[in-house]
């Protein structure tokens, strides 16, 4: 006779199981499956789409349509933009963070906890209310180049030469400087909206960093930038490379800042996802083929992070 | 003379006084062991020592040049942490080398240096180990060959054996004294051990509540002890409140004979080592009675505890050391204070 079935602890630990694994599958796994199965369908010119098994979606992404014809890296490229955009944010906001949180980590517990509150707090403003923020603070009209122009700055630089700097860099039109549309206004936009992630993620590190690891190295002649290069960023280097990671693929997600900010031509995949399965193409099998794409690519990174990991936690 | 000077030195945290004025010289090639309960002082004047804390008052002085001001990086003393601060990114020979490849030491020069000084603390072959694949020991050794590389002046070790168990401990302390004296260095070692501090110390600085209570060579520091403090904390001591009358002192209704002088109806407290104290009963002064309460043998000496008629004692016999009829539990026996044994010293309330 089996005793374990008579158990009532046995029991629920097997109902909770049950439970847990229906509910993961239900809302992570099912919609997941969708997807890809919706991936492989076939959109009717002029009408929606309808279920079908064909490879034509995954062959337009990387090819084109006229493939064998003509090939196009359109949707590569998209691709790109989004890794690029998502790369340069997660890094910039890592790389900024990391000085403030150094900061932080030596403050007062009290000091620590209002800041930390204050951060956690930011949390709560969504992706559209911030993009919001950030376009009327960089908008052509008002903002920043209007503030540029009212006070002079935008003729001091005209003066001094590094007007022409700007408008190589595409961030200034014959008149004033200008952020809309520009790679600057889209990775800073990024960056913003995961900036208190980078804080609150490098937080436990440089909170428990010993600080007799820099003292012994200053009792052996190491100045300020050579203990930051020689022993505080290696130390930290594991929540570091994590950090910067968990930002990028969290980032490679981003359509309204990109949608706002970048320029036509610097569309990302997320915006292209978007504008299938919802927007004026009406194509859900492109839309789920360029997701499961993204989804992949991510995969990949994370893979490459934990390889990186591995090879760096290595004696 | 390359001597180590603190001239008032002290260190306020707010208003809290970690260390109060201290005067103190540590000499060139001597090793000083600043030795005290936890929170005593003695880590922080070792910080100002290192140049870590800039004292609030007072002067730091190094063979006549003054550098109380002076920041560590450029004071460049060589030191030891309690947690032996070892770099985990690096090798061990990486971690020795640290100091001279920082200075902008050629690397294959550094490391030649460092698989010396490696060898200097028999760690040879461990250059290319991660400091995670060593031991307690190994680690400690470490951290003094790296502290070593850049040739310091000065030598500090903070709590240097406490992450190390009791036996490795003692080989330690030895193996660092012998190293210390072959390299002639002037070494500050902090400890709250005071069997490490007779151990490896030319010199004791007794500290308590950031003051210096005694600065003396062991022998003096456990035979003279300046205070009750420190005839407490160094060894074991049997302690009786009393009163100094007719130049003898009074503990309750026994009178003692001693050689201590004091204004007549002091109080004072006094103390005696158990290896000083006598069971015999051959006639002589400051001879009490006592009641043997308890004997344990632990091996190098034998323990007595009593009851006396001046309060509980402790006598210490060396193994192999003359007793004649020893007493055993129950026993009534009479105990003999010799008064030169006798450490006097004025009953003040501490502050």
């Amino acid at each position: 006779m089996n005793t374990a079935s008579h158990d009532p602890r046995a029991l629920l630990r097997k109902t909770a199981m049950t439970v847990l694994t229906t509910f993961i599958i239900v809302l992570c796994v099912a919609p997941f499956l969708l997807v890809l199965a919706i991936s492989f369908g076939r959109k009717v010119e002029g009408a929606a789409w309808v279920w079908d098994f064909t490879f034509a979606n995954y062959q337009r992404f990387f090819v084109g349509t006229l493939w064998p014809d003509e090939v196009t890296f359109l949707y590569l490229q998209q691709l790109s933009y989004s890794f690029y955009f998502a790369l340069i944010a997660s890094i910039f906001a890592v790389l900024t963070a990391l000085p403030f949180t150094l900061t932080l980590s030596k403050l007062s517990r009290n000091a620590q906890a209002a800041w930390l509150v204050f951060i956690m707090s930011s949390l709560s403003l969504s992706e559209v209310f911030i993009v919001m923020g950030w376009d009327i603070l960089l908008s052509n009209n008002s903002g920043l180049p209007k503030l540029f122009r009212e006070t002079g700055l935008t003729q001091w630089l005209k003066d001094v030469g590094w007007f022409q700097t700007l408008r190589d860099w595409g961030l200034a039109n014959p008149r004033n400087v200008k952020f809309k549309t520009s790679d600057f206004a889209t990775v800073l936009t990024m960056s913003y909206l995961v900036w208190p992630y980078a804080v609150i993620l490098l937080y436990p590190a440089l909170s428990r960093l010993d600080p007799s690891l820099s003292e012994a190295a200053r009792t052996m002649g190491a100045g300020r930038w050579t203990i930051t290069r020689t022993v505080t960023l290696p130390s930290i280097r594991l929540p570091l490379l994590g950090t910067t990671l968990l930002l990028f693929v969290f980032l490679l997600g981003t359509y309204v800042a990109v949608t706002v900010f970048a320029a036509p031509h610097k569309q990302t995949v997320a915006v292209a996802i978007y504008s299938n399965v919802r927007g004026s193409n009406l194509n859900a099998p492109f839309g789920s083929a360029q997701a499961i794409m993204l989804l992949i690519s991510a995969s990949f990174c994370l893979y490459l992070g934990h390889l990186l990991n591995k090879k760096a936690e290595a004696p | 003379m390359h001597d180590l000077v603190l001239k008032g030195v002290s260190k306020s945290f707010g208003n809290t006084v970690a260390v109060e004025p201290i005067d103190l010289t540590f000499g060139k090639g001597q090793l000083t062991a600043l030795l005290g309960p936890s929170g005593c002082g003695k880590t922080t004047l070792l910080r100002m020592l290192a140049g870590l804390e800039e004292p609030t008052i007072g002067q730091i002085t190094l063979g006549g040049e003054d550098i109380t001001f002076k920041r560590a990086h450029k004071r460049k003393f060589g030191m030891v942490f309690q947690s032996f601060a070892l770099f985990p990114h690096y090798t061990v020979r990486e971690n020795v080398a640290y100091s001279l490849t920082i200075s902008g030491v050629a690397k294959d020069i550094a490391f030649a240096k460092a698989d010396e000084l490696l060898n200097t603390v028999q760690l040879g072959g461990f250059g290319d180990r991660r400091i995670g694949q060593l031991s307690g020991g190994q680690r400690q050794r470490v951290a003094i060959a790296r502290a070593l590389a850049q040739e310091p002046k000065v030598f500090l070790l903070d709590e240097p054996m406490s992450a190390l168990d009791a036996k490795l401990r003692e080989e330690m302390q030895v193996e660092l004294r012998m190293l210390q004296q072959s390299l002639g260095i002037t070494t500050i070692v902090v400890t709250h051990d005071q069997r490490e501090a007779m151990t490896m110390a030319d010199k004791i600085v007794v500290m308590s509540n950031g003051r210096v209570e005694q600065v003396a060579p062991p022998q003096e520091i456990y035979h003279k002890p300046a205070n009750a403090f420190v005839a407490d904390f160094i060894g074991k001591t049997n302690f009786f409140d009393g009163v100094f009358e007719n130049g003898k002192v009074q503990i309750g209704q026994t009178i003692l004979d001693c050689d201590a002088g004091f204004i007549e109806g002091s109080d004072i407290r006094v103390a005696i080592r158990p290896e000083q104290i006598y069971i015999d009963t051959a006639p002589d002064v400051n001879r009490i009675s006592a009641d043997v309460t308890f004997v344990r043998d632990l091996g190098p000496v034998q323990e007595y505890h009593l009851n006396s008629e001046i309060g509980p004692l402790i006598v210490e016999y060396a193994a192999g050391e003359d007793l004649a009829n020893k007493p055993i539990m129950g026993q009534k026996t009479t105990v003999r204070l010799p008064p030169d044994a006798l450490q006097v010293f004025p009953r003040e309330p501490r502050p």
